[in-house]
């Protein structure tokens, strides 16, 4: 029902923004990056897998789409499309074997993925590196005039794709597979016990994620015009990753919430460039040693201890604790 | 014939360098459970403090061991702030992650802001090159190679022969009986940390005197270190030491027959393959059977 109200207002905030579009490009940024951290976040947060793959996975759909439109011709409309199944793919392939190893291990794969695709892309062919400089004169997504820039039709693009990214993994969350997901992060004994098919419920979200990644991926590119290997560099991983930790970790808002705050901040910031990091990496230092479960959680809690409501905590889950602490007795 | 010495040469010094960046994580995965993802950052503060002692005009020897030095504190201090308040808590894995991203965020921003963003380079400090049946052997790599596998079999005899080392590796392997026994795991931590930066600053003195330097460097020497990390065995500073020989080799019989620019993808395209087979590497324990 919250959501459906936020739904209902952004048209009407659209109009007052025909005029500039600065704010329009930066909820464009906002929507698409939103995309990519709740996909991600599905599968760090919601399925407890610590999978760093995701930049890769972007990546995936940017170049897809890209490749396709500018050497090949292609409609754009049907390269995002591809983009995204081909990200689904990738996705796949990565998470097969993530899914039989366990956590620190999945780190190292699929930080190898990720600088493995990182080299290609800056040396590999011409037709995919251009010479280390990535891909550029990437044709917008055709769609009519509306208003006074195009700025306008590529907001109601990025609007859908939200839309539907951020209302399907609503009911992925709350279906009976976003269910055995976080039984499983948070006990995959009991999990097991219950007869859920772990292999098979994580392989689904892995699909899920990397589909809607990779069609964020792709009309991001779209949208800019161009993709770089610049985009494999740590400062962006952390970007996302920080959407989700500050934001808000194991809720159903809180990566969307963070990907705002982010996305504004550094936009706030891009006159002291370089601070933007700084304050980044202090945010994330701060966020993880006083509120580790991101400020959407601290923020819902507090809302709802204001309105006197027990039952505040619907909307976000708390994430629990997967394994036992190895320092536990340490501080006695 | 001279194609294969000329790679085993330049396996053996990519090897040692490897073995520098690896042992750090692997002391401080072993030891205290840490996927210290600065590991990247500390390479970045080891190179620019011996840059910054070298533009002052101190000596390159002194430098370079100030620089180290420095790291260790820098190392210490994440230790302190960051990574001994976690201790024990319940979301320890993830909590640790974001921490050390946060710390090398932090790093990385800092070191642009007060260097910018232009690539330096230190000075190797051994020109010349032998000549030996046709391979070129320079003056510098053996330099590094000497240094490289001095610090590691210094490392490797610390752990083995004394009693801190001794303190460390009884943690490593029984956090219980090692606190039952006396050892002050709090302390133990800390050495490890502050020894692993150190570590760590030293492979960043070596790196940027043969590739550069810049805030953002340290990331992919990082993930090489992972990955050679996890060949050995978590934790194994043995298998670490090996690891990253072979690799290095490896990486070095790669770029001789096929071409420079197929190395490093085909480390990382082995290092995957190896990571689904053999997750627990050449030395780590096997894990408990998983439902």
């Amino acid at each position: 029902m919250f959501f459906l109200l936020i739904g209902l207002l952004v048209p009407w905030l659209l109009v007052g923004f025909g005029s500039g579009t600065f704010y329009l490009s930066i909820i464009i940024s906002i929507m698409l990056w939103a995309v990519i951290a709740q996909a991600w976040h599905l599968i760090l947060g919601v399925a407890g897998i610590y999978s760093f793959a995701q930049i890769a996975i972007v990546a995936i759909g940017g170049w897809v789409t890209g490749v396709l439109t500018v050497s090949y011709g292609w409609n754009p409309w049907l390269s995002v499309l591809m983009a995204a199944l081909a990200a689904t793919l990738a996705a796949l392939l990565i998470g097969i074997p993530s899914l039989r190893l366990s956590g620190i291990y999945v780190v190292l794969l699929t930080l190898s993925f990720h600088e493995l695709l990182a080299n290609y892309a800056t040396t590999g062919p011409y037709l995919i590196s251009g010479g280390g400089y990535g891909i550029v004169a990437v044709p917008h997504l055709p769609i009519p005039e509306l208003g006074s820039s195009w700025q306008v039709g590529a907001y109601y693009i990025a609007l859908g794709v939200f839309a539907l990214a951020t209302w399907s993994i609503w009911w992925v969350m709350h279906s009976p597979i976003g269910y055995a997901c976080m039984a499983m992060r948070d006990s995959e004994t009991y999990a097991a016990s219950r007869g859920i098919n772990q292999f098979r419920v994580r392989l689904v979200l892995f699909a899920f994620s990397g589909f809607l990644t990779g069609l964020a991926g792709a009309v991001l590119t779209n949208y800019q015009g161009s993709i770089s290997p610049s985009i494999f560099e740590f400062t962006v991983l952390i970007n996302v990753f920080a959407m989700i930790v500050i934001g808000g970790w194991g809720s159903f808002l809180g990566p969307i919430v963070g990907a705002a705050l982010l996305i504004t901040l550094e936009e706030l910031l891009t006159q002291f460039a370089g601070y933007s990091a700084l304050t980044l990496g202090v945010l994330l230092v701060l966020m993880v040693l006083v509120a580790p479960l991101g400020i959407w959680p601290m923020v819902a809690k507090i809302g709802g201890w204001l309105a006197g409501d027990e039952d505040a905590d619907d909307e976000s889950d708390e994430d629990g604790a997967s394994d036992d602490p190895p320092h536990e007795e340490v501080l006695q | 014939m001279t194609d294969i010495v000329q790679a085993l040469w330049g396996g053996i010094l990519t090897g040692s360098i490897y073995g520098l960046m690896a042992v750090g994580l692997t002391l401080m995965w072993g030891a205290v459970r840490l996927l210290n993802l600065a590991h990247g950052a500390l390479y970045v503060v080891g190179g620019y403090a011996a840059w910054t002692f070298v533009d002052h005009g101190v000596p390159l020897v002194l430098a370079v061991a100030l620089a180290v030095v420095a790291t260790g504190a820098v190392g210490y201090v994440m230790f302190l702030v960051v990574i001994r308040p976690l201790l024990g808590r319940a979301m320890w894995d993830a909590a640790s992650i974001i921490a050390t991203v946060g710390v090398a965020t932090g790093i990385q921003a800092l070191v642009l802001l007060v260097y910018g963003p232009q690539v330096k380079k230190i000075d190797p400090f051994l020109s010349g090159v032998y000549h030996w049946e046709g391979v070129a052997i320079s003056r510098q790599g053996i330099a590094v190679t000497v240094i490289a596998l001095a610090s590691l079999l210094l490392v490797y005899w610390y752990l083995g022969s004394s009693r801190q080392g001794m303190a460390i590796r009884s943690v490593s392997q029984n956090l219980d009986a090692a606190s039952l026994m006396g050892v002050s795991v709090h302390r133990t931590y800390a050495i490890v940390v502050t020894l692993g930066a150190a570590l760590a600053g030293l492979a960043g003195v070596v790196l940027s005197s043969i590739l550069f330097l810049s805030p953002s460097s340290g990331f992919n020497p990082m993930v090489i270190a992972l990955v050679v990390t996890m060949f050995g065995g978590l934790g194994s500073v043995k298998g670490t030491i090996v690891a990253a020989y072979l690799t290095g080799i490896f990486v070095s019989v790669v770029q001789v027959y096929a071409g420079a620019q197929y190395a490093l993808p085909g480390l990382f395209l082995l290092m995957m393959i190896v990571i689904v087979i053999r997750p627990h590497g050449l030395f780590g324990r096997a894990p408990v059977q998983r439902l």
